[in-house]
């Protein structure tokens, strides 16, 4: 083991500069074998970046990284200055990267991920065998108990997570980076997780783990590196770490009086009825449920518990057999997401690339699309100023930071692309408003801003129907919680019953009757 | 607008070369007959660009020229009135496009195997319709067939505009205004960029495509008409065959990118006058005709890698340009 | 879905039903002999005519196949089809003689094949049936010297130049005008640039692949690059046409002398116009006929009808404004008299 006075990795006046952003302004950054740095910060404070440098992704404008890192072995090497070049070149020092996003191939097994681009093979054959022993050894590592040669696609998103890590151990990293590697894991993964890091900790691997969960933070990391606007804002030693600490550094601002909601709901005539509701994944479950005018219903759960599947369903995704929708006591027919939107529901899907926006357009053509016909000249010609307007009042009412109008979304920060994600909605004025993760992977900032939107949405006396993995956005947004377990729904619980370990006990399945 | 001013510099270039090698392909006869080609190549191009937005293709538009194009001196040959077949025809090549739609979007069939085997029925059918019989108007009809071969002069010269010319640029403006103006053209772009976030949008996606596909055939349809008033006599088995390529070649080279989602109609228009435009030079230069498939395919791959990198060139430019814009 | 596609296939079998009779042999000892063309147009459509008289006359069931644009490709899958069908002979107009030597040898060998219309002498062909391609060139060559008797500048189109027949016949017409010695040997490749002599400047040979649009485009390109062009040659019966076609675009009609191959409508009609000067027809009727006969007779072990030299010729005629309407009007009786393949 190394001594602990000299470190591992050693970052001075880190910075980078993208085309009208300064990513990051003069980043320190000490790393020592065998501990975990908790890196955090709003989304867009820099450590995607510092984090892709040290992977080898990008190169840095100016200042030094220096590695002690030598090939694989952790014998004690002397700092010396490195910059990769590419992926490739931070892996084979030691240095391991598992991206926010997954990067499996779901078409090949969980063996053939793990050693992709680098399979053993004996002459010009992939040596299968090998593949296999070693993955079933890594695997173990991680918690993950299942052949090798299981396909990825028939796996949770859960647990493709933990063959990512898989991968990157199995290159004996020095340097483990993980950016938000739980943003996807339930919670006994999750704790699995944990349990890697500290047996990878005791092994005298150095990890820097990246979250926007402060519980989790809290829970595993030995120091933590605040960073805001690309600088350094401060350290946080173990004994130090709190909650509110946290917080407040990232954000520079006290949010310790947090407004928890007040209901308003009028549960006397309910906006919604849903009754059999099924899925395609869920086919044997018939969800039913009341949603009343103003009211903010949370749809709890572990990942895969089906809450994305009933909002999809309601929105007229997937859905299979005969539902019965009433709207305001009159029975409407949502076949497709077009006749959804018609009565009025929206919905805020949990995969916003994929679903939510169009990410190589600009926000004007995102925030028009569901408009644009109700707007259009004769239903057929574009109104170009309307859209203007509408485009420029949806980023007012949500402060979404851009340029202009014209930026293309990709270019936009995880929050800001959320709020062009909700914001298409909001000239339609919905009566249900359905939103699934709406803050997966958005800063401290834009998550206020969304959840100021969702209030402000019941209070008009429209519904709002969200389903979230976070707890503490559950616990802080919701009027009532629907807890999901395995399809269906596993217990309600209103504002005075909600507590953590409430839903916990419900989502785990502890609530049954039997 | 970059992505027509690539493909419009490479077909200047063309010109003023050929015009130099050879100053007799600048004669007013010589680009009446280059505006004449051009405009039945780019009605299909036209057509296919709808297609390619919205993130499909369309193989069957050789085909279809062919069957519409045949179509229309057989039924009159058999005693059908000029305006029966014309809606008799039209209504041929709106099934075609129908079919083809309907099989994308409801099926869920992949555009290219549905328009392959429209490829082969299409062809088969006429050939067994016509008997393999060559069809032709003979010396009658001149009035309906000058629609393609007539032309307005202009007074001052020699050069006359082709019929076809005019047909074409009233194609034009409707299609780059139902593209760029309308919400049709907006879904359609949508669609062909992210389906998925189109539908979770509220977009009536199948619809929005099945009228891509029928645009597509209602175009061939039209060019395998002017085709054949053109030419005078058509083979069942020939006729328009592998003009899908063309029609696909001018709109990629127009800036329709094959993975949907965007497309110029001007620059379809100005890709279908390149390729006309080498086929003339080839002719008029005297270049061996075995030569010519070899002579379009390098010009062609030229023009893509210069469109390529003036993009990427003006990209990199605005960029350095944001940022020191940024930096003061 | 499934009940969807069902119905189509009922419906594409109802559809084409009636053809498909007629493809399995009837049995009883009746011979069935393949008649292949090189392409598709109204030429073959007057061969199969001939071909199925000949059937009818002889009751031999004649199955008549034409390749599309693949050219030598379909050739081959047509003729290994019939084969398969064990055909008591074929006749066969072979696209690339050059190169389909094996197949034709391997039809040769496992029934008794005949070319016609255009030669592949390499092969084990029994005989050929057709014109004198060289000598029809050289008529064609007479028709420009009349056309043009003060002599001039021409140019030659043509569909595809690989082929026998395509290349005969272009050599007649130059071996003509340049008042070179019968010699159909000899061979002036396409890209020779301009060939001149005895007052004819044949200025260049372009060729279209089979594509009528660009077949026209060709025409008119020429009009571009030599304004000053005496005469067009179309050796392939869709030519003629075409030029009639660029030609009527560009106001010239009667101003250049045409002069055709084979007996298209719209060059028949350019002769009763005065368009076209003339043209050199040949009989297809006569191919589709003969051979058939001769593969009948040949079949049932029979070769008296075969000569020496395997050529049975089947001459070229020259149609010009005074024989062209008697010429048509034969014609049209010859197609309407026999069935064809056509339905209704």
């Amino acid at each position: 083991m190394t001594s602990s006075d000299q470190p591992l990795l050693r970052v001075r006046g880190a910075t980078k500069r993208f085309p009208g952003v300064t990513a990051l302004d003069g980043v320190d950054l000490d790393l020592h074998a065998g501990e975990v740095l908790a890196v955090i910060g709003e989304n867009g404070a820099g450590k995607s970046t510092l984090m892709k440098i040290l992977g080898g992704v990008q190169r840095l404008d100016a200042g030094t990284v220096e590695y002690a890192g030598g090939n694989v072995s952790f014998s004690p090497v002397s700092l010396s200055p490195v910059s990769f070049n590419s992926v490739q070149e931070a892996v084979s020092r030691g240095i391991s990267l598992i991206h926010q996003e997954l990067n499996l191939s779901d078409n090949l097994d969980i063996g053939a991920n793990i050693f992709l681009g680098r399979e053993p093979h004996r002459f010009w054959w992939i040596d299968r065998a090998t593949i296999e022993a070693r993955s079933r050894e890594i695997l173990t590592r991680v918690g993950l108990h299942l052949s090798p040669s299981t396909l990825v696609a028939e796996l949770s998103i859960g647990m493709q997570q933990l063959v990512e890590i898989a991968r990157a151990l199995s290159v004996d990293a020095n340097v483990l980076i993980m950016d938000e590697p739980t943003s996807s894991l339930t919670l006994t993964e999750t704790e699995r997780l944990f349990e890697v890091v500290a047996d990878l900790k005791r092994q005298g691997v150095a990890v820097i783990y990246i979250s926007h969960r402060l519980g989790e933070v809290k829970a595993i990391a030995d120091r933590v590196l605040v960073l805001r606007d690309g600088q350094n804002v401060g350290e946080l030693a173990r004994d130090e770490i709190t909650h509110d600490r946290m917080v407040s550094m990232m954000v520079g601002r006290d949010l310790s009086n947090l407004r928890v909601r007040k209901s308003r709901a009028e549960h006397d005539r309910p906006l919604l009825k849903v009754r059999s509701l099924s899925s395609e994944r869920f086919p044997e479950t018939a969800i039913d449920f009341d949603l009343a005018p103003g009211e903010i219903l949370g749809l709890a759960g572990l990942v895969g518990a089906g809450r994305t599947e009933v909002l999809e369903a309601l929105f007229g995704i997937r859905r299979v057999g005969h539902a019965r929708i009433e709207l305001e006591g009159s029975a409407v027919t949502c076949g497709d997401p077009r006749q959804a939107m018609r009565h009025g529901l929206a919905l805020v899907p949990e995969d916003r690339k994929q679903h939510g926006v169009i990410t190589e357009w600009p926000v004007r053509e995102n925030l028009s699309l569901p408009v644009l016909w109700r707007d259009a000249r004769g239903r057929v010609f574009i109104d170009r100023r309307r859209e203007i307007e509408g485009s420029q009042s949806a980023m007012d009412r949500l402060s979404v930071k851009a340029s202009s109008d014209r930026q293309l979304v990709h270019s936009l920060s995880g929050g800001n692309q959320q709020k062009v994600a909700v914001g298409k909605w909001l000239d339609l004025d919905p009566r249900v408003l359905l939103l699934d993760e709406p803050t997966r992977g958005v800063d401290v900032g834009a998550k206020e801003e969304i959840y100021r939107l969702m209030d402000s949405v019941a209070s008009s006396g429209a519904g709002v129907v969200f389903a979230s993995s976070e707890m503490e956005e559950v616990l802080r947004m919701s009027d009532r919680v629907l807890v999901f377990h395995q399809g269906s729904i596993a217990g309600e619980l209103n504002a005075d019953e909600l507590s953590e370990e409430a839903i916990m006990t419900l989502a785990t399945g502890g609530g049954e009757p039997s | 607008m970059i992505k027509v001013v690539g493909i419009f510099g490479l077909l200047l270039f063309v010109f003023v070369a050929t015009a130099i090698a050879d100053p007799k392909f600048v004669t007013g006869y010589n680009l009446q007959n280059l505006l004449r080609w051009t405009s039945l190549f780019a009605i299909l191009g036209i057509g296919a660009s709808f297609v390619i937005v919205s993130g499909g293709i369309d193989l069957s538009i050789g085909s279809v020229v062919g069957l519409t194009g045949c179509l229309v001196p057989l039924l009159l040959s058999k005693g059908m009135s000029v305006g029966g077949t014309l809606l008799a025809v039209t209504g041929v090549a709106l099934a075609v496009g129908l079919i083809h739609g309907l099989l994308v979007t409801k099926l869920r069939l992949q555009p290219f195997v549905v328009t392959l085997c429209g490829l082969l029925f299409y062809r088969g059918l006429i050939r067994y319709i016509s008997g393999d019989q060559v069809q032709g108007f003979g010396s009658e009809y001149r009035g309906l067939r000058s629609l393609a071969t007539g032309s307005v002069p202009i007074g001052f010269s020699e050069f006359q505009i082709p019929a076809p010319f005019i047909i074409l640029v009233v194609i034009t403006v409707v299609a780059a205004v139902l593209l760029n103006r309308t919400v049709f053209g907006r879904y359609l772009k949508a669609i062909g960029r992210n389906e998925q976030a189109a539908r979770y949008s509220g977009l009536p996606t199948d619809r929005v495509v099945i009228g891509a596909y029928v645009l597509c055939s209602l175009l061939a349809g039209l060019g395998g008409v002017l085709f054949a008033f053109d030419m005078n006599s058509v083979q069942p088995s020939g006729h328009g065959s592998f003009y899908e390529l063309y029609a696909i070649a001018a709109a990629v080279l127009g800036g329709c990118s094959l993975r949907g989602g965007e497309g110029s109609i001007i620059g379809v228009v100005i890709g279908a006058a390149v390729l006309r435009v080498l086929y003339n030079a080839i002719n008029v230069l005297g270049i061996p005709t075995q030569l010519e498939f070899a002579v379009i395919g390098i010009v062609i791959l030229a023009g893509v890698i210069v469109d390529e990198l003036v993009r990427r060139w003006v990209t990199r430019r605005r960029l350095l340009r944001q940022a020191r814009g940024a930096r003061r | 879905m499934k009940s969807c596609t069902v119905a189509l296939i009922v419906a594409a079998a109802m559809l084409f039903g009636c053809d498909s009779k007629s493809s399995s042999s009837d049995g009883g000892g009746k011979q069935t002999i393949g008649f292949v063309t090189n392409g598709v147009a109204s030429f073959w459509t007057i061969a199969e005519a001939g071909a199925k008289a000949a059937g009818k006359d002889l009751g031999v069931q004649v199955e008549v196949r034409m390749p599309g644009k693949d050219g030598a490709g379909d050739q081959k899958r047509m003729i290994e089809e019939l084969l398969a069908m064990q055909v008591d002979g074929i006749a066969v107009s072979p696209v690339d003689s050059e190169n389909q030597l094996d197949i034709l040898n391997d039809a040769a060998k496992r029934t008794k094949l005949v070319t016609h219309d255009s030669d592949a002498a390499k092969s084990d062909r029994l005989a050929f049936i057709g014109v004198d391609n060289y000598n029809a060139g050289r008529m064609c060559g007479q028709l420009v010297k009349e056309a043009i008797p003060d002599g001039g500048e021409l140019m030659i189109f043509v569909g595809r130049i690989e082929q026998d027949n395509a290349k005969l016949r272009r050599q007649g017409v130059i071996d003509e005008l340049l008042g070179r010695s019968h010699d159909p040997s000899r061979f002036d490749a396409p890209d020779v640039g301009v060939l001149e002599g005895g007052g004819y400047k044949i200025l260049d040979t372009r060729t279209d692949a089979f594509d009528q649009a660009n077949a026209k485009a060709q025409a008119e390109d020429a009009l571009v690059k030599y304004p000053e062009i005496d005469c067009m040659v179309g050796l392939f019966a869709y030519n003629p046409p075409m030029i009639i076609e660029a030609l009527r675009g560009a106001g010239k009609l009667g101003q250049i002398a045409i002069i055709g191959f084979d007996e298209d409508d719209a060059t028949l009609q350019g002769i009763i116009d005065g368009h076209v000067h003339g043209t050199v027809v040949q009989n297809p009727y006569q191919y589709g006929y003969q051979s058939v006969q001769l593969l009948s007779e040949l079949a049932k072990g029979k070769s008296d009808g075969v000569p020496a030299d395997k050529f049975i010729n089947v001459p070229a005629r020259k149609i010009l404004k005074d024989n062209v309407e008697s010429f048509w009007t034969d014609l049209k009786k010859l197609l309407s008299a026999v069935p064809t393949s056509q339905p209704k």
